[in-house]
């Protein structure tokens, strides 16, 4: 070996003995080498190919060295690609290296193959002709089969996760419509509107209301909020909007209906894991002759009811509904007049979270002075200014919000006579 | 829409002179053309664009069924036009683009004026008497190694663009947007390229043509530079004496004077 | 968000719970066992002693009442103490505080 020494000559001194020892020569490695020489002229046209690489594409020396181009032994794709890519890179750079193409064997078969090409220039620097080595790459292209294929596993259960999950949250948005009325009926004399939206779209809301017609020209209307969230929250609510719609129609006594689905919560959600919810229960009944409507609710702990003249319509000591067997709810009446607007919510709105660091809480000042600008205004009206306020509050929004407005108009509407 | 951001529009060169437009071939992007802007830039207006897919294109643009036919690609080139407002251009296309200039000729005719068609190919597969260069399993071939190997085609290139860093001369932007192109978009593109068959868009071309073709392309064999010629009326036909597909690339001398000289006629 | 801890001691009238940081959905599971775990004796007076709680969410609201009821299957009483002023104001809306007598303060909730 010659690790060191300063004759220029010393490598080749050296080396010989090595060199017969193995019988091997430059001519022997150049042909058996264990890759693919070759080398073409600037047009491409094979001027030299060694041993290992005719054995390769199983051809003889005679029938590829001035017949074939460098192209010829490219599979399609190789050839366009060495068209559009390599040739004009080699041109570009004078060399080219690691490039995964396939070559074309004699019986039909194809070997995948790294090539590395450079450009020897003559004295003046012309280009004179390109060598090229071919590294046999099916070892590394098996390996990239594996990888793609993993990768193709992976963006298949990727996909499948995600049309699992759209399946998912389509069936919970259907259950979620399930807890609310479709649409709001048309209450003779009154307009009503409802606004409803849930802190996370994969996430089951327990906030709920409802309006419906009872008896002659009566309406009952609920809203309210079941502790928790989710399927359970959900399976709740449930239970609350059927039990309170069948008791309405048995007695239509607000505080009744407050009692027995007190009963029925409490009979069935009970001991360590109990179940329950603060809810508004009234009753709507228009003056067809005065224009103005009587409103009886009853509150299970639940905030009060706004009345846009603009006040509060407090319904204190109202316990939580489902809590104790017997439980006390408070009653509370008033009469709509033109203008006037019932409002019930959720504590998503007064709980939400306000200020730039998002630490105050909107509040129930804050609804009260919302309720006074906005006195006089139509039921549908006062649910956008509050759609629009939610939407402000943004990610301040920590729970669902549920909204609920009946209002007598101003001027009453057109009414429609049936022929 | 904003269709020069789609289509990574560039407009280099002279401001008061005649349009040309430049449009790359399957598998390329705008910067094959890299050696023809300077032989036109003192007396034309050169607008550069990539095809959506390729380059630096808006790839969230792509669509399957769009761009499943060159009338894709060909409303891609009229968009352009009209976002640029070019009127009487000169369209010249590589490869597939040529055929992608005699849809949008037909289509806005008063957008474009002249087609340069450099190794065009109306149809790459062999039918009957027609010699295209491939053979249906060729092509076959083709698109199934491009299904089986989306590493491919862009990783081949990862080694190239990482040995480059000894050679500034080549630029930044070049060596990362050579030939970029979505191997899902490609694959698209391949398909629409290799199995259309525009034979019978040549007749309708009306405006002045001149077709490049190379001595020796092994896509675009000499049968097919003929056939071109033949079938559009008129029109001009150039051997190059040139190795390989891309003419504009391996002997730029010799395609940019044939461009020149032909756009020097057109006035 | 402050971590939830809970001490226990047994006064006179019975086990006394201190609840100190955060009571809410995340630390709620850890005050029911908590409670699965007591055995009360008829009469005795569970107390929670809130003077370190510095949240409550609904889920605790429903713990206090789970407490609640622990109670009442033992025959047991449940007091309340020193209740902070934003848990108060949430009490007084859904009507509990009609339910949990409330105290001041711990020796206040322990005194025979």
């Amino acid at each position: 070996m010659c690790r060191n020494g300063p004759d220029p000559d010393c490598g080749k001194k050296s080396s010989a003995p090595f060199a017969a020892l193995l019988e091997d020569s430059v001519e022997e490695l150049y042909e058996n080498a264990p890759c693919g020489y070759l080398s073409t002229l600037m047009d491409g046209t094979i001027a030299k190919i060694n041993a290992t690489l005719l054995d390769w594409i199983g051809l003889e020396a005679d029938a590829v060295v001035g017949r074939m181009h460098f192209t010829d032994l490219l599979t399609v794709g190789g050839k366009l690609y060495h068209e559009t890519h390599f040739a004009p890179l080699l041109q570009m750079r004078g060399e080219i290296s690691g490039i995964a193409l396939e070559i074309k064997q004699a019986g039909g078969g194809r070997i995948p193959v790294l090539v590395s090409s450079v450009v020897k220039h003559g004295g003046n620097g012309e280009p004179l002709l390109i060598r090229t080595t071919v590294f046999d790459a099916r070892d590394r292209r098996a390996y990239e089969q594996e990888l793609l294929r993993a990768r193709r596993a992976a963006e298949q259960a990727h996909k499948q996760a995600e049309a699992d999950r759209a399946r998912l949250q389509d069936a919970l948005a259907v259950l979620q419509q399930s807890l609310l009325p479709a649409t709001l009926p048309s209450v003779p004399g009154m307009e009503a509107a409802a606004h409803y939206r849930t802190a996370s779209p994969d996430r089951l809301g327990g906030d709920f209301y409802d309006l419906f017609a009872i008896a002659g020209d009566r309406f009952a209307f609920f809203l309210g909020d079941v502790c928790g969230k989710g399927p359970q929250a959900a399976a709740v609510t449930s239970l609350i909007r059927y039990t309170l719609r069948a008791a309405a129609l048995h007695d239509p006594d607000p505080v009744a209906a407050l009692k027995t689905l007190n009963h029925v919560l409490h009979e069935r959600y009970t001991g360590d894991d109990p179940r329950y919810c603060t809810t508004i229960f009234g009753t709507l009944e228009p003056h067809p002759t005065t224009g103005e409507a009587t409103v009886r609710i009853a509150s299970g702990g639940h905030p009060p009811a706004l009345v846009l003249r603009a006040d509060y319509l407090p319904t204190p000591g109202g316990l939580l509904v489902g809590v104790l067997p017997t439980a006390p709810f408070t009653a509370a009446t008033t009469t709509l007049g033109p203008g006037d607007a019932l409002v019930l919510y959720t504590d998503g709105l007064t709980e939400a979270r306000t200020g730039e660091d998002r630490t105050s809480l909107y509040g129930d000042e804050a609804l009260l002075e919302f309720a006074s600008s906005h006195a006089g205004k139509s039921a549908p009206s006062v649910i956008r200014a509050l759609t629009d306020l939610l939407d402000d509050l943004g990610d301040g929004l920590d729970d669902d919000t549920a909204l609920l407005a009946l209002g007598v108009p101003a001027s009453p509407p057109p009414t429609r006579r049936n022929a | 829409m904003d269709i020069e951001r789609r289509n990574n529009v560039t407009v280099t060169g002279n401001p008061r002179g005649r349009a040309v437009v430049l449009a790359h071939g399957f598998g390329c992007d705008q910067n094959m053309w890299r050696l023809t802007v300077p032989a036109l830039a003192e007396d034309y207006r050169v607008v550069l664009f990539d095809y959506v897919g390729a380059g630096r294109s808006d790839l969230s643009a792509f669509s399957e069924s769009r761009y499943a036919s060159l009338d894709g690609y060909a409303r891609d080139v009229v968009e352009v036009c009209e976002a640029l407002d070019l009127r009487d251009a000169v369209f010249v296309g590589h490869s597939v683009s040529a055929m992608i200039g005699v849809l949008a000729a037909g289509t806005a005719p008063e957008r474009i004026g002249a087609l340069v068609m450099v190794a065009p190919s109306p149809r790459y597969i062999d039918d009957a008497s027609y010699r295209g260069g491939f053979s249906a399993e060729d092509i076959d071939e083709l698109l199934e190694s491009l299904e089986s190997n989306y590493l491919g085609w862009s990783a081949a290139m990862a080694p190239v663009i990482m040995g480059n860093a000894d050679r500034p001369e080549l630029g930044e932007e070049l060596t990362n947007s050579f030939c970029a192109t979505d191997p899902d978009m490609a694959r698209v593109f391949a398909r629409t390229t290799f199995l259309s068959d525009s034979r019978d868009d040549l007749k309708a071309v009306t405006v002045p043509t001149l077709i490049l073709e190379c001595t020796q392309d092994v896509i675009a064999p000499r049968e097919v530079g003929a056939f071109v010629h033949q079938m559009i009326a008129g029109s001009e036909l150039v051997t190059l004496d040139a190795t390989g597909h891309c003419p504009h690339l391996s002997a730029p001398e010799a395609t940019n004077g044939a461009i020149t000289d032909f756009l020097a006629r057109l006035r | 968000m402050n971590p939830m801890r809970i001490t226990t001691r047994d006064a006179a009238t019975g086990p006394v719970l201190g609840i100190f940081g955060d009571l809410d959905y995340t630390t709620v599971g850890e005050l029911r066992e908590r409670l699965t775990a007591l055995t009360l004796r008829p009469g005795q007076r569970l107390v929670l002693d809130l003077a370190g709680m510095t949240f409550c969410d609904s889920s605790g609201i429903t713990a206090l009442i789970a407490a609640r009821n622990h109670a009442d299957a033992f025959h047991a009483d449940i007091a309340l103490a020193a209740v902070p002023a934003n848990t108060l104001r949430v009490l007084r809306m859904v009507g509990l505080d009609q339910i949990f007598p409330l105290h001041p303060d711990s020796d206040a909730a322990t005194r025979p």
